[in-house]
C-alpha cells in the first residue's frame, strides 16, 4: 500500500499531465477559418475514398489521436483513408457575437468545401462526434450536396433524453441569458466543473483507478494523456451557446421542430443521405436514447450500432476505429 | 473471509478497497439526490446567476481604472481583435468568390473545349461525307478513285523513261 502510494507520488511528482504528448499523428493544416483549422492526415497510399471528421467545439481534437495504438486518427490513416479533420480552435472574447449560422452554416460549409476541393472530389463522407455531430447534423439538413454518407458518434439529437445534463439545462433553473449576457462566451472550467458533476464521484475513482494500477506503464501513460485532454476544455462562443442551450435544450427542437436558424428551418428530415449512428454502451453524458433519436428525426436511411466504452473512453478502444472502418468499407 | 489473507491476518489492501467502494457507493447515491433535487438546481443557478454578474461588473471595474490611466482596456483589446477577426472573414468571404469565379471559369473552360472538340468533329464528319460523296460522283462519272491511276490514262512515268531509255 505504501509502496503504491509512493510510486503514485513519484509519478505525480514528474509532470505527466503537462509532459502528455497527444495529438502525434503527422498532418498538416490545409486551410484557417477565424478560429478553426482544417488538419490533413495523409496516409502512405490512398485506398479509401476521403472522410471528413467535425470535432466538438468545447474540447480539444485530440481525443482521436489521443496516443499512438489509441488513436482513431492513426488507425482510419493506417488502413489508407485520407483523414479531413476540423479543429474549431480556441475561440477568444471577441468571439462572443459568433452565431450558431456563422458556425454551422458559414465556417463548416467552408472547411467542408476546402476538404473536398484539397482532395479534388464532389463528396466525401463525414463522421461527427458529440457536439461536433450536432453542428454537422444541422449544417447537412442545410447544405445536402457535399456529403454522400454520415456517422454520428454519441451524438446528442432528443437533448431531453440526455439524463443529468438535460435536468440541469432547464429553463426555471439555468440563468442561460445572465450567463451569456454577463461573461461572453460560456467558460471552459464552468463547462468542465459541470461535466465533472455528472457523476461527482469520477473525479476521486480517477485517483483511486490510478494508485491501484501505477505500476503499469502503459496505464499511466493512458491515464496522463486522458488527464491533459479533460483538464483542457474549450470556451463556446457565447451567442452560439445561447442559440444552442435555447434550441437545443430547452426547446428539444431537433426533435420537435421550429428552429428558426438565420431565417431559414432547421429541419433534419431535409437530410437525406444515410447515416450511422454509433453510441457508447455506458455514456452518461449521450445515451443511447438521446444519440438513436435520429432514426426519427432524419431524412434519410439510419443504421444504428452500440458500442462498448463511455463517452470519452470509446474513442480510445479499438471498437470506434473497427466499426468506422466496416462502414467506411462498405 | 475475503479480507484476510493466508495466515488469517486482515488483507489490508482488500479491506481498504472494499470500504472505498462502499463509501463509493452511498456517496454516489447520496449525491444523486441531491444533483436531481429542484431545490438544489434551483440554488445553483442563483448561484451561478450570481457569479457570472459579479464577475462581469468586477471586469467592468477594472476596465474603468484602466481608462482612468490611460491603458487600454479589455473592451479596447476586444474590440481590435474582433475588427482583425471581421477583416478575417471578409477575405475569407473573397476568397470564396474568387474559388467561386475560379470554378465558373473552368466550367466555361471545359464547355468552351467542349464545343470545339464537337465542332471539329462535325467538321470531320463533313469532311468524310465530303469524300465519300466525291468518290460516289466520280463513279457515276467513271472516273477512278481518288489514289488510283485512271483506265484510259497513259502511263506518263513509262512515256517519259521510254526514250531516255531507248
Amino acid at each position: 500500500m505504501l509502496e503504491r502510494t509512493v510510486a503514485t507520488a513519484r509519478f505525480l511528482a514528474g509532470h505527466p499531465v503537462a509532459n502528455a504528448r497527444t495529438g502525434r499523428t503527422p498532418h498538416t493544416v490545409i486551410h484557417r477559418d477565424r478560429r478553426a483549422r482544417l488538419l490533413f492526415f495523409a496516409p502512405a497510399e490512398a485506398k479509401h475514398a476521403p472522410v471528413f471528421v467535425c470535432m466538438p467545439l468545447i474540447n480539444t481534437w485530440t481525443i482521436f489521436d489521443l496516443l499512438p495504438g489509441r488513436s482513431v486518427i492513426e488507425a482510419l490513416v493506417g488502413a489508407g483513408v485520407p483523414v479531413y479533420l476540423m479543429d474549431w480552435g480556441r475561440p477568444g472574447p471577441e468571439d462572443a457575437d459568433v452565431t450558431f449560422s456563422d458556425l454551422a452554416d458559414t465556417v463548416l460549409r467552408r472547411v467542408i468545401d476546402r476538404a473536398l476541393r484539397h482532395a479534388a472530389v464532389r463528396q466525401m463522407d463525414a463522421i461527427g462526434y458529440c457536439v461536433g455531430g450536432t453542428f454537422l447534423a444541422v449544417h447537412l439538413a442545410r447544405h445536402t450536396d457535399t456529403v454522400r454518407r454520415v456517422a454520428f458518434l454519441a451524438t446528442p439529437i432528443d437533448f431531453r433524453a440526455s439524463g443529468r445534463l438535460a435536468r440541469w439545462a432547464d429553463p426555471a433553473t439555468f440563468p442561460l441569458d445572465t450567463v451569456v449576457d454577463s461573461l461572453g462566451n460560456f467558460p471552459a472550467d464552468l463547462m468542465k466543473t459541470s461535466f465533472a458533476w455528472l457523476r461527482p464521484m469520477g473525479n476521486s475513482a480517477k485517483w483511486v483507478s490510478l494508485w491501484e494500477r501505477v505500476e503499469d506503464p502503459a496505464y499511466r501513460e493512458v491515464w496522463a494523456a486522458m488527464e491533459q485532454w479533460n483538464t483542457d476544455p474549450v470556451d463556446f462562443p457565447g451567442e452560439a451557446y445561447r442559440e444552442y442551450v435555447r434550441r437545443c435544450y430547452f426547446d428539444n427542437a431537433l426533435v420537435n421542430g421550429g428552429w428558426m436558424l438565420a431565417g431559414t428551418p432547421v429541419d433534419l428530415k431535409k437530410a437525406t443521405i444515410p447515416a450511422l449512428v454509433l453510441a457508447a454502451a455506458d455514456d452518461h453524458i449521450v445515451p443511447e436514447a438521446a444519440a438513436f433519436a435520429l432514426e426519427r428525426a432524419w431524412g434519410g436511411p439510419v443504421t444504428t450500432k452500440t458500442l462498448k466504452g463511455g463517452h470519452v473512453g470509446v474513442c480510445i478502444g479499438k471498437a470506434l476505429p473497427t466499426a468506422l472502418l466496416e462502414w467506411i468499407r462498405a | 473471509m475475503a479480507t484476510e489473507s493466508p495466515n488469517g491476518a486482515p488483507d489490508l489492501d482488500k479491506l481498504s478497497g472494499e470500504l472505498y467502494r462502499n463509501w463509493e457507493k452511498a456517496m454516489t447515491s447520496w449525491w444523486d439526490q441531491v444533483l436531481e433535487s429542484p431545490a438544489f438546481l434551483g440554488a445553483m443557478g442563483q448561484n451561478l446567476s450570481a457569479q457570472a454578474q459579479a464577475r462581469s461588473t468586477y471586469e467592468r471595474s477594472v476596465d474603468d481604472t484602466m481608462e482612468k490611466l490611460h491603458l487600454p482596456t479589455r473592451k479596447d483589446l476586444v474590440r481590435v481583435a474582433r475588427i482583425a477577426t471581421l477583416l478575417e472573414e471578409r477575405l475569407l468571404a473573397q476568397e470564396d468568390l474568387l474559388l467561386a469565379m475560379k470554378d465558373r471559369l473552368e466550367e466555361a473552360e471545359r464547355h468552351a473545349m467542349q464545343a470545339r472538340v464537337e465542332a471539329a468533329e462535325a467538321r470531320l464528319e463533313l469532311r468524310e461525307t465530303l469524300a465519300a460523296l466525291r468518290a460516289e460522283v466520280a463513279a457515276l462519272r467513271g472516273e477512278p478513285k481518288a489514289g488510283e491511276p485512271k483506265a484510259d490514262a497513259p502511263d506518263t512515268k513509262a512515256a517519259t523513261r521510254r526514250p531516255g531509255k531507248a
